[in-house]
């Protein structure tokens, strides 16, 4: 950002914060699914763990035991959908907004005065923290009020830092993904095959000990994987914060690698779109 | 199918409510207290076969809801609608059987489709026996112009394209009857007057058009008869010629008139040789539009009256009667308000 | 005639439209093998011993993890063709301003409804024939022979999704949130059916719920007979609790949808976006 502008595009970072949240007031469903799906879906994962376990078979829950590090299958299930609502509300929000103001026909407009560019294209995660944090609370409840999960204090004190410690990471990662959906398109596809494929290599719904080699190396590289991980030890394996402090290194660090690609795509498109026109048109 | 009128409306009216009872509401039988919008109030209408008559009026006037209850689309809160002789209540299939009908425009086609597959698919909802498809799209699409383009996208189309494709589709149940809501709206004018020759083409295949629009030279050029509708009320409804001839006016004179008095003073002095039609203040500038029989009669009377009043008058300008002087004359405000 | 002939133009329409997005055609394979059987699939491995999914075996009388999962991404892809494909498709259609138009003609609504039906279960059909063709590549997919005993049932509780979908198109048409409301029911009617997991597993309360839809029985009877699992219930009294509920589902379905017909003629909101 240019120094000189600065207090401006501060300012208008503001403006696009308080924006998406006027947005979300007028869509009350946008409510109701904070309550909903952050219930449900893990609750149907934990019944169909009863399913695979036989109801509690000694047998089958060492087995998940030894690859999952825990027998707690609810409160590891209700953690893996966790991330899958924060991955959901990053991709859908600030991963989109690019493209949908692309849509919408505002993109020129937006880009027409004299605010950084980084501007749009940070300004909506600002108001993602909110569902993030409606989805903790409301989630830490039905575990306990469903599957009889008490969480230990200590426990969620760190999960909680992880999870502000993965903050960066975790926006920058959107943000790479909203550069990189402003040129190929077709959102709903898009935010589906990211989401699957980060569901699939995060250990969100399996212990990440099932997947092949490969996979597992790739799996290091995603954000999402340190959060899980980190939450998963905090709360079931009763990690100290001595334990979580590689997994904060690699968080930042991951912040640090996807926010610059986030940059260097972003700053592509934009020379791209000066010479050919592709900002108005989709 | 009788030879009577194309369409034959009675006392139609159509009342919204406004806002949603609740099912506690209606559980409990308590009274309805939402406020009514009457849409369209208890209008008469006959339009004879072979002939456009167009529907012109504002945005909200009423055009619409009229054209979507001849359409069936759309139930009448009281009232008698026969079209082609059927009832619209009886027998609505019938009727949709025998209207070609262009309500929405480019909205309404399939853009990953081809014109040529979008017409196949409504061929067959029309009900167009297998064997007369072929020859009615491609009828259809020779009176729209559209054959060198039949297989293209339609999400490649201009905007006048979709809309010529949208009248293609209304032609495909070779329909006596063909209604038209705003049809050259958003088009461009070498576009609409595309449009329009088809229209006209449509009468001389001896179909009745009916159309709806806010464009009053639109209605001047093309029908033969006009309803002037206003707030759900026919206000007039004659020729063009005819309502022209009304406002008793061969002439409109508009005058800006610079001054720092009263109005009343002013105009009582115009309306001795004039009818005063409309007239606005704004800051020091009376703008005035009057009818006369003889602008070269009226307009030294004007100036005289200006001088008399110890005002100016800044501009003069003098136009022949048109359906928007009617329009203002019948109901005090201009059709673009 | 014309009805019939209507109804497969808008089938044709369906499927000619659908295939000029390859990517979501692609993706009516791919996204439920990575969004569900996928992730569904190595979940239940991790429990198992030795390769043995002994907990399955306790539940439903089956170690066949994988033709568990698939069997249930058939009911659950029938429900959301349903619920998808041919409701909120109107609705979208509405919003789009391509309902008006077939809404002119003299082809009966509830055709337009079937027509969906008939593009939707093309595409059903062919998901999940290339589902199938990578679970038995590539998992092993194996069923008994018996399981042909089971496509009455699924011609059944396809006669039932029909009549569920005219329940489904009668309130997204008149609804301001339908796309939030079909993304729940949907989601909630597949887990009804015991899709997922065994709906014994249901809380006491909800199961009389799943024993009320034809789709529960479709479910258990396809399972049964290709995989050998516990029946919930006898076949015999099963495939009648099928036939039954489908009889009631259907004229209530169509019912409704007349009723927001009517409704959406009186208010005039066909065109409203």
């Amino acid at each position: 950002m240019n120094t000189g502008y600065l207090a401006g595009d501060l300012r208008a970072l503001r403006a696009a914060g308080l924006m998406s949240l006027r947005q979300i007031r007028r869509y009350p469903t946008n409510l109701f699914g904070t309550i909903f799906w952050p219930v449900l879906l893990p609750a149907v994962w934990v019944l169909m763990g009863q399913a695979y376990s036989g109801g509690g078979d000694p047998e089958a829950l060492n087995a998940f035991a030894s690859r999952a590090g825990t027998t707690g299958i609810a409160l590891f299930v209700f953690i893996g959908y966790l991330m899958y609502m924060w991955l959901s509300a990053l991709l859908w929000g600030p991963g989109t907004a690019l493209r949908q103001e692309q849509i919408r026909g505002s993109l020129e407009a937006v880009f027409l005065t004299p605010v950084s560019r980084l501007v749009p294209l940070f300004g909506p995660t600002l108001t993602n923290i909110v569902w993030i944090v409606a989805d903790l609370f409301v989630m830490g409840l039905a575990a306990w009020l469903l599957f009889g999960v008490v969480l230990p204090l200590q426990g969620v004190v760190l999960a909680f830092a992880i999870t502000l410690v993965g903050v960066p990471a975790m926006y920058a990662m959107g943000a790479l993904f909203g550069a990189g959906v402003l040129r190929f398109g077709e959102i709903g596809p898009a935010v589906q095959f990211t989401r699957g494929v980060l569901s699939m290599l995060c250990g969100i719904t399996f212990p990440i000990a099932m997947l092949p080699g490969w996979a597992q190396a790739t799996a290091v590289a995603m954000p999402p994987t340190h959060i899980v991980d980190g939450m998963r030890n905090a709360l079931l394996r009763s990690a100290s914060p001595g334990d979580l402090v590689p997994t904060a290194a690699a968080l930042i660090g991951l912040a640090i690698v996807f926010g610059a690609l986030a940059v260097v795509v972003f700053r592509w498109l934009e020379a791209s779109a000066r010479r050919t026109g592709m900002l108005g048109r989709y | 199918m009788t030879t009577g009128p194309a369409v034959e409306v009675t006392g139609l009216t159509k009342v919204f409510e406004k806002g949603r009872r609740t099912v506690w509401q209606r559980l409990r039988r308590e009274p309805d207290k939402r406020s009514k919008f009457v849409a369209v109030n208890g209008i008469d209408l006959r339009v004879e076969r072979g002939e456009i008559f167009g529907v012109l009026g504002p945005n909200g006037a009423g055009k619409t809801t009229t054209l979507r209850m001849l359409a069936t689309l759309l139930e009448p809160t009281s009232g008698e609608v026969r079209v082609l002789g059927i009832d619209v209540r009886k027998d609505p299939r019938q009727i949709r059987a025998n209207l070609g009908a262009m309500l929405s425009g480019e909205r309404s086609l399939y853009w990953k489709l081809t014109a040529r597959e979008n017409l196949e698919y409504f061929a067959a909802l029309y009900h167009v026996p297998p064997k007369e498809t072929t020859a009615r799209i491609d009828a259809a699409l020779v009176a729209v112009k559209l054959t060198d383009r039949a297989d293209d996208y339609v999400e490649r189309y201009s905007t006048g394209m979709r809309q010529r494709l949208a009248l293609a589709r209304a032609l495909l149940p070779d329909p006596p009857l063909v209604i038209l809501d705003e049809p050259t709206v958003g088009l461009d004018p070498q576009s609409a007057r595309d449009l329009r020759d088809r229209v006209r083409e449509l009468k001389r295949q001896g179909r009745t058009v009916l159309l709806t629009t806010h464009y009053m030279e639109e209605a001047d050029q093309l029908c033969d008869r006009i309803a002037i509708i206003d707030h759900g009320e026919i206000v007039a409804l004659d020729t063009p010629a005819a309502l022209k001839r009304r406002i008793r006016a061969e002439e409109v004179v508009s005058l800006e008139i610079g001054m720092t008095g009263e109005d009343a003073p002013m105009l009582a002095r115009l309306a001795n040789s004039a009818v005063i039609a409309r007239s606005e203040r704004h800051n020091g500038t009376l703008a005035v539009t009057a009818h006369c029989a003889s602008a070269r009669d009226f307009v030294p009377a004007a100036f005289d009256a200006a001088r008399s009043e110890g005002a100016t008058i800044q501009h003069v300008e003098v136009v022949p009667v048109s359906l928007e002087d009617v329009f203002i004359s019948l109901t005090g405000r201009a059709l673009r308000e | 005639m014309d009805e019939l002939r209507a109804a497969v133009a808008i089938a044709r329409k369906d499927i000619r439209n659908v295939s000029r997005y390859r990517f979501q055609v692609a993706s009516s394979i791919f996204t439920p093998l990575y969004q569900g059987i996928l992730p569904a699939l190595l979940f239940g491995a991790s429990f198992a011993v030795a390769g043995h999914v002994v907990g399955l075996e306790k539940t439903i009388g089956t170690q066949d993890l994988a033709g568990f999962i698939f069997l249930g991404g058939v009911m659950t892809g029938l429900v959301a063709t349903a619920f998808w494909s041919m409701a909120m498709s109107i609705r979208n259609e509405m919003e789009a301003g391509t309902l008006e138009p077939t809404w002119l003609t003299p082809t009966s609504r509830e055709t337009i409804v079937l027509g969906r039906a008939l593009g939707g279960l093309f595409w059903f059909a062919f998901s999940q024939i290339a589902i199938f063709a990578i679970g038995m590549g590539l998992f092993g997919l194996r069923f008994r022979p018996e399981i042909l005993l089971a496509l009455p049932a699924v011609a059944i509780a396809i006669v039932a999704m029909v009549g569920v979908a005219y329940l489904l198109a009668a309130v997204v048409l008149l609804i301001k949130e339908a796309n939030f409301f079909i993304d729940c029911t949907n989601y909630l009617f597949g887990v009804a059916i015991g899709a997922a997991f065994p709906i014994t597993l249901l809380p006491g309360a909800l199961q009389p719920v799943s024993y009320l839809l034809p789709a529960t029985y479709a479910m258990d009877l396809v399972r049964q007979q290709g995989l050998g699992t516990r029946p919930l219930l006898d076949p015999a009294l099963e495939y009648v609790a099928l036939i039954v509920t489908t009889a009631i589902v259907f004229p209530i379905g169509l019912w409704a949808y007349r009723r927001a017909d009517g409704r959406i003629r009186r208010l005039g909101t066909i065109n409203q976006y």
